[in-house]
């Protein structure tokens, strides 16, 4: 039995196949990336070591500016947005029974529907005389152009984009919150209804506290899918008007695979990774530790 | 809960539906229509059930192709990453080694790394070795991104099955080959439904990937094919919402039919998470 389970042939036939693979597709690439992104590489040259050129390249460039900005928007709005939409969502439909079924796989449907097509049909929802400013129009209102306007910090367009953003994935959060939800014992409601508590500050006592490393859980997916974040912008926008809608994945693929900057995307593509690193840490950090 | 209090969370909870469920009706609706009518009658049933759109844009768009290629990539990446990370999986979570440990790290860092950083090397690298514009080309980072999620549920589901179990076919005779085969991955079935249904989503929806490494018109799959209907010379909106439709539709009649069993499944999988 124990020669069984430590047959190093048999470890190696299990583990090899995958171990290869993930080092050639993933592990040697990353750490190539890296590399290039200290290059001066492009579709017709071979990378050449410039050090730091392109890092400095990305302080003066405006579009990385607007990228880096709407990427954290986007970080910051979809953890936020999510925690409370999905909050209460989990909230409402663990407290109904007729229908729950119903709502539940209702709302998580955009989750499994691919992005690059809801993208487009957003985009015709929010198109200037098309879905959204057609009904306006009925009740004698001019709407405004959704995805053109680049009037304020953060410019109408993303906010539309994030909305949309909000639409389709809400259903995961609310989903893994359910999920915690329901696995809380009942007699711990019961008892606290006895001891004169309300629905809310039951909610707040029993069930915040109960939840948390869920929400850490969460948060993390969302903070990575929101740095990610590539398929909606594309179709939606394509980063315009102006470039004014770039996050960093659409600023990456336009640098790498229009203009064929390959040192300079992988700049950003590194500057990306860092910051999915740091959030990973940051959240895991934030909501494990006081699990002990 | 009083009676209003109820009330009032059926009226929200209806508002969301309709917001979730409107825009899906509404492409639907106006895919049957001219292209002149989404104009003056945007919100009417059409007069008349025009199927050119779909007749077009199944056509022009290729779209029959790309769902071949989409079945292909997807399905081949589901049964390599079920097979590939049950192996890993019984050999870290079973099998007695000093290194499975650090290779379960290794493994599971692919979780934090985005796609994005690693299109440029392996663009170049697939350029050389004749796996570019090669549906092979996008089956090979499909499986590794799926990778780590397989092997992390799979490892879980593998520590928890009884040791009794491995013993007495140890005793039987068996060697371990059939222990996995035979005996482990029959009760992992579960685990291989969670992880298979969220590789096959998420690959079924990828765009960056395929955009970048595909770019003969009889390869692309579902998603980038999409995007050929869109752009500034294209007016023709009725064809966009007929293959919007098309490739929004199968993904909708198997969620209609199995919906309970997927957002459970999927959830399950990132519960573990």
């Amino acid at each position: 039995m124990d020669k069984l389970l430590k047959d190093k042939k048999a470890i190696a036939v299990f583990v090899l196949p995958a171990f290869i693979l993930f080092t050639f597709i993933l592990f040697i690439p990353i750490c190539q990336s890296v590399y290039y992104s200290f290059c001066d590489y492009d579709a017709l040259t071979s990378p050449k070591f410039v050090g730091l050129k392109n890092y400095k390249n990305l302080l003066i460039d405006e579009t990385m500016k607007t990228a880096v900005k709407n990427s954290l928007f986007f970080l910051i709005y979809s953890c936020v947005t999510q925690l409370i939409m999905g909050l209460i969502l989990a909230g409402l439909l663990t407290n109904i029974d007729k229908g729950r079924n119903f709502f539940k796989n209702v709302i998580y449907l955009p989750c499994v529907l691919s992005s690059a097509a809801l993208g487009l049909l957003w985009m015709f929802i929010f198109s200037p005389k098309l879905g959204i400013n057609q009904i306006l129009e009925k009740f004698g209102m001019e709407g405004p152009l959704w995805l053109m306007d680049i009037n304020g910090f953060i410019i109408l367009p993303m906010w539309v984009i994030a909305f949309v953003a909000l639409w389709q994935y809400v259903g995961q959060s609310m989903m893994l919150y359910m999920a915690q939800i329901s696995g809380i014992s009942k007699s711990l409601y019961e008892a606290s209804y006895i001891d004169g508590c309300s629905r809310l500050q039951s909610f707040k006592y029993i069930t915040m506290p109960l939840i948390k490393p869920m929400i850490g859980t969460a948060m993390s997916l969302n903070a990575i899918g929101s740095l990610k974040f590539f398929d909606l912008i594309f179709n939606m926008t394509e980063g315009g008007p102006n470039k004014k809608t770039h996050v960093l994945a659409t600023h990456l693929y336009e640098q790498g695979f229009k203009y064929f900057k390959y040192g300079y995307a992988s700049a950003i593509g590194t500057i990306l990774l860092v910051l999915c690193l740091i959030m990973t840490f940051l959240i895991n950090r934030a909501f494990r530790e006081d699990d002990r | 809960m009083s009676k209003a209090v109820k009330v009032l969370i059926y009226i929200f909870l209806s508002i969301t539906a309709v917001i979730y469920l409107a825009p899906l009706l509404w492409v639907i609706l106006v895919s049957f229509k001219t292209n002149s009518e989404i104009f003056t009658d945007p919100f009417a049933l059409p007069k008349s059930i025009f199927i050119d759109n779909y007749v077009f844009a199944w056509t022009a768009g290729n779209l029959g192709t790309a769902l071949l290629n989409s079945l292909f990539v997807c399905v081949i990446t589901l049964i390599l990453s079920m097979f590939l990370g049950s192996t890993v999986s019984f050999a870290i979570g079973r099998m007695r080694w000093k290194l499975s440990g650090v290779v379960l790290v290794y493994f599971m860092m692919g979780m934090m790394i985005p796609v994005h950083c690693v299109l440029i090397p392996l663009f170049t690298r697939f350029a050389k070795v004749g796996l570019s514009n090669n549906l092979w080309g996008i089956i090979l980072p499909y499986l590794t991104f799926s990778l780590p999620t397989t092997i992390f549920i799979m490892t879980g589901f593998f520590k928890s099955l009884p040791g009794e179990l491995i013993e007495s076919a140890c005793i039987d005779g068996c060697n371990i080959y059939q222990i996995f085969l035979n005996i482990c991955m029959p009760l992992a079935k579960t685990g291989l439904f969670v992880t298979g249904l969220m590789t096959f989503v998420a690959n079924w929806n990828e765009l960056l990937l395929a955009m970048v490494f595909i770019s003969d018109d009889m390869k692309k799959t579902l998603p980038v094919s999409l995007s050929k209907f869109v752009g500034p010379y294209n007016t023709n909106y009725s064809q966009m919402f007929a293959a919007i439709v098309i490739a929004i539709i199968p993904t909708i009649i198997v969620y209609c039919a199995f919906s309970n069993q997927i957002v459970d499944g999927l959830t399950a999988g990132a519960v573990k998470e």
